[in-house]
């Protein structure tokens, strides 16, 4: 992971994006701390939840549109051991994740086992329809109504300056680095990682190296499930709980793979940095608040406007 | 067997088929199509006192010699499952007559179908004025809510008083509604009317969780920086605990703390965050100290659903399916032009406290609603605050800070002139 941050600091582009990032969060704390401190916790929501997508589109190319119906049913997991356990949704994170990569492997068999190389069109089909199986089934079992957990440590607070914040959130931040460290460990260090990179980039090759293909594909999947379940609990801890609240959160993990670049785990951390810090910087403002959704739309545009210019001075 | 025969055979069969028939026909359930948000607490409330309201009609011997079926749909709040649930209504169930209704969104996709079909339609929901606007003209729209221009000046006369009595400051108001129509109309419909009043009004949008929101801490900072005296949001049910999990992690507490959203969520009452958030309805379960309509109603319905009621389109529904039935038994048909008569005659002492009587408001000629009333959550129920004569529990206020709620949760002591 060191080699590969030095590797890419050599890079002139990386290298100036990188600084003027940090220059603009160091302006951003000076004028308006609050805006740090939760557009930290604002991007690394974003970084938590477009994490496991990367894994599964970015190295293994699995697009997966019921990304976010996959943790709409781990938040539901876990308000429901809360409801009947009394299990805190944070606990239940554990659970979340041994449930869901068996969970995981059921959906693979059935489905994405079967368009595994076929044309991207059909992965979007079963996407989508798994993520409508997904959310009206859970409507058929817990109907629409919201739901929301009254925590009391959800709302807990510190002042620094006369700057009074939320410290709960930072739990995403280091939800953020777990999942981070431990991608990169399992692609940069074990074997069972570069042969998913490996199956990425040519499935044909590998297969005639002796890789096996279909496994990687399994386990990968499995894991991404795994995760983005368990994340589930971690997000309704804050936000209310409804059948319909996870398709929104694909599309913006989708974009930000697309950003940070296909492969790309760290990138989709930067991707999340800036459309984090991006839209909560323009929410602080009361006259331009509203338009702190075409930060979303910027990104976008900027980076595909981007890479476009670089492929043709290539 | 010669033609004499035949024909004296045929005679007799078809009279024999002609009174089966007409039993049969007099044996047909009266059908009241019902649309409701059925998984939203208003939908789940309105569906379970339709059916309290159509079985205590069929116990009673049901309207004109025939039981009453009511079939529900559920639009899921969406103007498109709106549109279709009518289509089915109509076309498959040959309902009677429509009923039911919620949202101002879902309202709006269902109008189209119910211009084309013209049936006869007594509506409890929707109360944005575009809907008065779509339905000028339409003598079969039957509407028993206000629409958002008439509660926004009701309410706004109750804090007047409130003022008066409770010496409420609310010079600097924040206004923070969601950016849907929903929200917006209400921020454009209520800013006229706090202006007038001479209050300095801020508004800002934010995103609702309904579209993938949730995140209202920059807009609960331009309400603390701007010094709010009183807040109040418009979302939705969504919308409720977050703003008040957030509201505590930034310290935010004015002197009023008003939510507006069309139910709140079924967790809210359990949450102590709750405790002196104001809201406006208009009815509570505790109006039935006070009136006996009420009463009778809400005990029916908990021994029915060992369940209470907790949104005021539980009594409305219930009165939905009451002012339809007299109308039925006074028009003694169910053809249009009678049972739009019928209805007009309408005047039913309801439980949510008020005489429903039809009137022409601004733009139809039919509307009936119940008064408004401004509530507060104290102690994990909702209390009637105003208007006095059906007030169950005096004001909380100011709204506790958030350090401070163990020992603030105790009635107003600013109250003046009132009798220890």
């Amino acid at each position: 992971m060191i080699n590969s941050i030095v590797n890419q600091f050599k890079q002139r582009n990386f290298l100036f994006g990188f600084i003027l990032i940090l220059a603009a969060i160091i302006l951003i704390g000076i004028y308006k701390p609050a805006v740090l401190v939760e557009g930290l916790q604002r991007s690394a929501l974003y970084a938590l939840i477009a994490l496991p997508m990367a894994l599964l589109l970015g190295i293994v190319d699995i697009i997966n549109l019921a990304h976010g119906e996959f943790m709409m049913v781990g938040a539901y997991f876990a308000y429901f051991m809360s409801a009947q356990f009394g299990m805190d949704p944070i606990v239940s994170v554990l659970p979340a994740l041994l449930i869901f990569f068996i969970f995981g492997l059921i959906v693979y068999y059935l489905t994405f086992k079967h368009i595994i190389g076929k044309p991207p069109l059909n992965q979007l089909l079963l996407g989508f329809g798994i993520s409508l199986i997904l959310s009206e089934g859970m409507t058929a079992i817990a109907t629409n109504a919201p739901r929301k957990l009254s925590l009391d440590y959800v709302s807990s607070s510190a002042s620094i300056g006369g700057v009074t914040f939320g410290t709960f959130e930072f739990v995403y931040v280091a939800g953020a680095l777990i999942v981070l460290l431990g991608m990169q460990l399992l692609l940069k260090k074990t074997a069972t990682g570069q042969a998913a990179v490996a199956v990425g980039q040519n499935p044909r090759g590998a297969r005639v190296v002796g890789i096996n293909v279909n496994n990687i594909y399994l386990l990968i999947f499995c894991v991404s499930i795994a995760l983005i379940s368990a994340i589930g609990p971690l997000f309704m801890t804050r936000y209310t709980l409804f059948p319909q609240m996870g398709s929104s959160f694909t599309l913006k993990s989708f974009s930000l793979v697309a950003v940070g670049g296909m492969g790309s785990i760290t990138g989709v951390v930067y991707a999340a940095l800036i459309l984090g810090m991006g839209e909560t910087l323009v929410l602080s403002s009361l006259k331009y608040g509203k338009w702190a959704e075409i930060i979303y739309f910027a990104l976008i545009i900027g980076v595909i406007m981007y890479r476009s210019h670089q492929r043709q001075v290539k | 067997m010669n033609v004499r025969k035949i024909v004296r055979v045929m005679v007799a069969v078809s009279l024999i088929w002609g009174a089966l028939t007409t039993g049969a026909l007099a044996a047909e359930p009266i059908k009241m199509g019902a649309i409701l948000p059925l998984a939203d607490s208003t939908g789940k409330d309105g569906s379970r006192s339709m059916e309290l309201a159509v079985k205590q009609i069929n116990e009673k011997g049901g309207l004109l010699g025939r039981q009453v079926k009511l079939i529900m749909m559920d639009d899921e709040m969406k103007g498109d499952k709106a549109a279709a649930a009518l289509d089915k209504l109509v076309t498959v169930d040959n309902v009677d007559i429509i009923v039911g209704g919620v949202g101002s969104g879902a309202t709006m996709g269902a109008i189209p179908g119910m211009k084309k079909y013209g049936k006869v339609v007594v509506w409890i929901g929707g109360a944005s004025g575009k809907i008065e606007e779509a339905m000028a003209g339409q003598d079969w729209f039957f509407h028993l809510h206000a629409w958002d221009y008439q509660q926004g000046a009701l309410w706004e006369t109750g804090y007047l008083e409130m003022e008066q009595k409770y010496g409420i400051k609310r010079k600097k108001t924040f206004m923070a509604y969601e950016e849907g129509a929903f929200g917006s109309g209400s921020f454009k419909a209520g800013k006229p009317i706090y202006e007038a009043a001479g209050n300095e009004l801020q508004g800002e949008a934010f995103k609702s969780a309904a579209l993938g929101g949730g995140d209202y801490r920059s807009v609960l900072r331009h309400a603390k920086e701007f010094g709010a005296e009183s807040f109040i949001w418009t979302g939705y049910d969504k919308d409720a605990l977050p703003i008040m999990e957030q509201a505590k992690e930034i310290g935010f507490a004015p002197g009023l703390f008003v939510g507006s959203p069309p139910g709140w969520p079924v967790d809210f009452k359990n949450t102590p965050l709750n405790q002196a958030v104001m809201f406006y309805s208009y009815w509570s379960e505790a109006q039935g100290v006070k009136n006996k309509n009420s009463k009778m109603y809400s005990d029916a319905f908990r021994k029915e659903f060992k369940d209470d009621p907790v949104t005021y389109f539980g009594p409305l529904a219930y009165t939905n399916i009451m002012i339809v039935a007299e109308a039925i038994k006074r028009a003694g048909t169910l053809d249009n032009a009678a049972l739009i008569k019928a209805l007009e005659a309408t005047s039913y002492a309801s439980p949510m406290g008020d005489t429903f009587v039809f009137k022409k408001s601004k733009i139809i000629d039919h509307q009936a609603f119940a008064s408004p009333k401004i509530m507060q959550w104290q102690n994990g129920k909702a209390q009637v605050v105003w208007p006095w004569e059906v007030a169950t529990a005096k004001l909380i206020y100011p709204f506790p800070a958030w350090d401070k709620r163990d020992k603030a949760a105790v009635p107003a002591k600013k109250a003046k002139g009132e009798k220890k």
